[in-house]
C-alpha cells in the first residue's frame, strides 16, 4: 500500500496540472473538512470522462477518442467475418461493450495510474504525479501476457535484442500509435506508419555477406520474425473455451492469414465455435477465419537457431505448423491453410 | 621439524605475494561505493549496470552502462540461468566497450535474494569469456542511492570495441564433468543449511536433496547485516572451515541453478587465492531431475 501523501507541495510546484483545484477534475467538495461530505459526488477516474481532459488539451483528446487504444475496434472486427448479422448484433451488445470495451484505456491510465487488469491496477504511477511514460508500469499491464514479458525475457528464453540495447515501447511505438492520428481504424493492420524493422534495418546495409544474401533470397517470402524470433513465446491453449484456460511455450511457423503466402510467426487464438453459445452467438460462419494469426513477436535476436542453419527449416522444420500441430477439438477448418510445405534445398 | 619450517616460509612467501596478484589484476575484486566515486572519470573503468532497462532509466551511477542481466544468463529447456551462445555474449561485451584491458565493475541491485547474486554470475561469465579485471560493486546500486551519491537518467551509448572470447572453459562443467569428480574434488553446497540438509526446496527444483558427498558453505555466510561482504579474515575463515584451506584442491560449486553459488566463487578465487574453483552450471535443478545422478540424503 502506498504510504505518504498522494500529492505534496513538492509534487503541487513541480507539475502544471495542479494549477487545477482537485474538483475541477474530481468533483466532490473542497470547500470541507468532514470527509463524506467533501467526497460526496467524488469522481475518483475523473478521465474516464474524456471531457475532464479535453478542457485543456482539446485536439489530443478529440483525435485519441477514434484511435485503437479507445475504440478497442480491432477485437470487434478481427472476429466479425465469423458471425451472422444477429451474432453481430448479439456480440456488439452482450460481449464487446461488456468486455472488450472495459479494456480500453483513458487518458489516466497511461499518464497517471497503472491501469486496472482483471480489476487491479499497480497504482499511481509517481505519486499523483502527470508522466509522459512509463512503459514498464503502463504498457506491462493491458500487455503483459504476451507481448512485455517476452521482451524482457522474463516468461523464459531470450529478451529481445532491442531490449538488451535499451530499448522500451516508445523507442518504436511512436506517440501517434496511442493517440491515433484522428482516423478510426478498423483494425491496426489499416495503420500505414507503425514500426518496422526495415525502418532502422535497411536492406543492403548488412556488413555481414552471408546475411546480406539471406535476406535478398528470403525477402518477400519469409518476414524478419520468421528467422529472428529467438524461439518460444506464449501460446494460449484455452483462454476462450468454456472451462478454464493454460497457456505454454510455443513457436510456430505458418502462412500469414492474412497474405496467405508470406511466412512468419503464428500465434493461436483458440476461439472455438462454442465460445460465446452464452450470449446466443453461433458463430455459423466459424471457418471463415483460421485459429492462427501472425503475430509480431518481441523476442527478437540477431542470431537464432533458423539464421544459424538452413537446415533448421529446410530439413528439420522446426516449429512449422503442420496437420498434426493444429488443434484438434473445435479448430477451424481455415487452420490447414496455413500450412507451409517447404521444399528442402538443392545442393 | 625441518619441513615445517620450509612450509613456514612458503607460507610467508605466498602472503606476501597475495597482495602483487591482487595488483596484477589492477583492480580489487571487490571496490566501494567510494572507489568507484574517486574512479569515475578513470577512462580504464567500465561500469556495467545489470540492472533492468526501466530501473537504470530511472537512475544509475553517472557513466554507467546498461547490459541488464538477461543478456548474460537465459533459461534453456527447464533449465535457468544458463549460458547464452558465446558469440552473442562477445557480442554483449563488446557492445558495452569491454575490452581485455578494461577494469570492470559490476552493479546490480541488493533488495532481494536472487537479484543479490546477479552481480557475481556477471562476473564470473565475464572471467569465462577471458576478462580478467573484474571487480564488482560491494552492496550494488542500493549502497550507493543509501550514500546519496550522484545518479543520472543519461541513456549512456558504450563506444562498441571488438571482443573475442577467450573461453576458460574450467570455469562452467556440466553434469558429467561432476558426475566423473564424486570422491576426487571438494563439492561445495552453497545453499542455504535447510535446502543442504534436504529438509526444503525451490518449487522448479524436483526434489529434496544435495549432490553425494557435498558439503556445504551457504551464500548467506558472505554478507554483514547491512549487506555488504564481510572482510576478508572472515570469509576466508569461513571457505576453509567447509572447504579446507588448499588453494589448489578442486573445488566444484554449485547452487539451485547456477547463480547463486558464483558469489562464492568469486570470493574464492579472486579474494581468498583458491586456484581450482569451477561453477556447476545445472547445479541441482538439473542434478536432482536425473533419478541416476547420486544424491543424499
Amino acid at each position: 500500500m502506498y504510504k505518504g501523501y498522494v500529492v505534496d507541495r513538492d509534487l503541487l510546484k513541480k507539475d502544471q496540472h495542479f494549477i487545477l483545484t482537485c474538483p475541477q477534475c474530481h468533483k466532490g467538495n473542497d470547500g470541507v473538512l468532514n470527509k463524506e461530505q467533501a467526497h460526496k459526488d467524488l469522481v475518483k477516474r475523473p478521465s474516464d470522462n474524456m471531457a475532464t481532459c479535453s478542457m485543456c488539451h482539446k485536439p489530443v483528446t478529440e483525435k485519441y477518442t477514434k484511435s485503437l487504444h479507445y475504440t478497442s475496434a480491432g477485437q470487434r472486427n478481427g472476429v466479425m467475418p465469423r458471425f451472422s448479422k444477429e451474432d453481430l448484433k448479439n456480440f456488439d451488445e452482450k460481449v464487446f461493450e461488456k468486455s472488450c470495451r472495459s479494456c480500453h484505456a483513458s487518458c489516466g491510465d497511461c499518464h497517471v495510474k497503472s491501469p486496472a487488469v482483471a480489476g487491479i491496477s499497480t497504482g499511481l504511477l509517481a505519486k499523483h504525479k502527470f508522466v509522459k511514460k512509463d512503459e514498464s508500469k503502463t504498457c506491462s499491464s493491458c500487455h503483459g501476457g504476451r507481448v512485455y514479458p517476452e521482451y524482457t525475457g522474463e516468461y523464459g528464453g531470450e529478451p529481445d535484442v532491442h531490449y538488451q540495447k535499451g530499448m522500451l515501447c516508445l523507442d518504436c511505438h511512436k506517440k501517434i500509435e496511442f493517440h491515433g492520428d484522428g482516423k478510426a481504424y478498423a483494425s491496426k493492420n489499416q495503420v500505414k506508419d507503425r514500426p518496422s524493422c526495415r525502418n532502422c534495418h535497411k536492406p543492403g546495409s548488412e556488413k555481414n555477406p552471408a546475411a546480406k544474401i539471406s535476406h535478398q533470397m528470403h525477402a518477400d517470402k519469409v518476414t524478419c520474425y520468421g528467422c529472428h524470433s529467438a524461439g518460444e513465446y506464449r501460446q494460449c491453449y484455452s483462454c476462450h473455451a468454456a472451462t478454464g484456460s493454460r497457456s505454454k511455450p510455443g513457436f510456430i511457423l505458418g502462412l500469414n492469414p492474412r497474405d496467405k503466402k508470406t511466412l512468419t510467426t503464428l500465434r493461436l487464438i483458440p476461439t472455438k465455435k462454442s465460445t460465446f453459445h452464452k450470449a446466443g452467438i453461433k458463430m455459423e460462419n466459424f471457418d471463415a477465419l483460421p485459429n492462427y494469426w501472425d503475430s509480431a513477436v518481441h523476442n527478437i535476436k540477431k542470431r537464432t537457431a533458423r539464421t544459424r542453419s538452413c537446415d533448421s527449416c529446410h530439413v528439420a522444420k522446426a516449429g512449422f505448423l503442420n496437420k498434426e500441430m493444429v488443434i484438434k477439438e473445435g479448430g477451424s477448418k481455415a487452420n490447414e491453410g496455413l500450412i507451409y510445405d517447404l521444399k528442402p534445398i538443392n545442393k | 621439524m625441518r619441513n615445517v619450517r620450509w612450509l613456514k616460509v612458503i607460507m610467508v612467501i605466498i602472503a606476501l605475494l597475495l597482495p602483487l596478484t591482487a595488483m596484477a589484476r589492477g583492480i580489487d575484486p571487490l571496490v566501494s561505493t567510494d572507489w568507484l566515486q574517486n574512479n569515475l572519470e578513470n577512462t580504464k573503468v567500465v561500469i556495467v549496470d545489470v540492472r533492468k532497462v526501466e530501473d537504470y532509466k530511472a537512475g544509475h551511477i553517472p557513466g554507467a552502462v546498461n547490459v541488464f542481466y538477461g543478456s548474460w544468463a537465459i533459461k534453456k529447456g527447464d533449465l535457468l540461468n544458463e549460458l547464452p551462445p558465446i558469440d552473442d555474449l562477445a557480442d554483449v561485451i563488446g557492445s558495452a566497450g569491454i575490452g581485455k584491458d578494461s577494469l570492470v565493475v559490476i552493479v546490480g541491485k541488493t533488495d532481494k535474494v536472487p537479484d543479490q547474486f546477479d552481480m557475481t554470475r556477471v562476473a564470473w561469465t565475464l572471467k569465462y569469456l577471458g576478462v580478467q579485471n573484474v571487480a564488482i560493486l560491494n552492496g550494488g546500486q542500493n549502497q550507493w542511492v543509501k550514500e546519496k551519491k550522484a545518479l543520472s537518467q543519461d541513456m549512456v551509448k558504450a563506444k562498441a570495441k571488438p571482443f573475442t572470447a577467450e573461453v576458460n572453459k574450467n570455469l562452467f562443467v556440466d553434469k558429467a564433468f561432476v558426475l566423473n569428480k564424486i570422491g576426487k574434488a571438494v563439492i561445495v553446497d552453497t545453499r542455504a543449511p535447510a535446502f543442504y540438509e534436504g529438509k526444503e526446496k525451490l518449487a522448479f527444483v524436483p526434489k529434496l536433496g544435495r549432490i553425494k558427498g557435498a558439503v556445504n558453505l551457504p551464500v548467506g555466510q558472505l554478507y554483514t547485516p547491512e549487506g555488504l561482504y564481510k572482510d576478508k579474515a572472515a570469509l576466508a575463515a569461513l571457505a576453509g572451515k567447509a572447504a579446507g584451506n588448499d588453494l589448489n584442491k578442486e573445488l566444484l560449486l554449485y547452487c539451485d541453478t547456477g547463480k547463486t553459488c558464483t558469489a562464492w566463487a568469486f570470493i574464492m578465487t579472486e579474494m581468498l587465492g583458491y586456484k581450482d574453483v569451477k561453477v556447476y552450471d545445472g547445479s541441482s535443478m538439473e542434478w536432482l531431475a536425473d533419478p541416476v545422478a547420486p544424491s543424499e540424503p
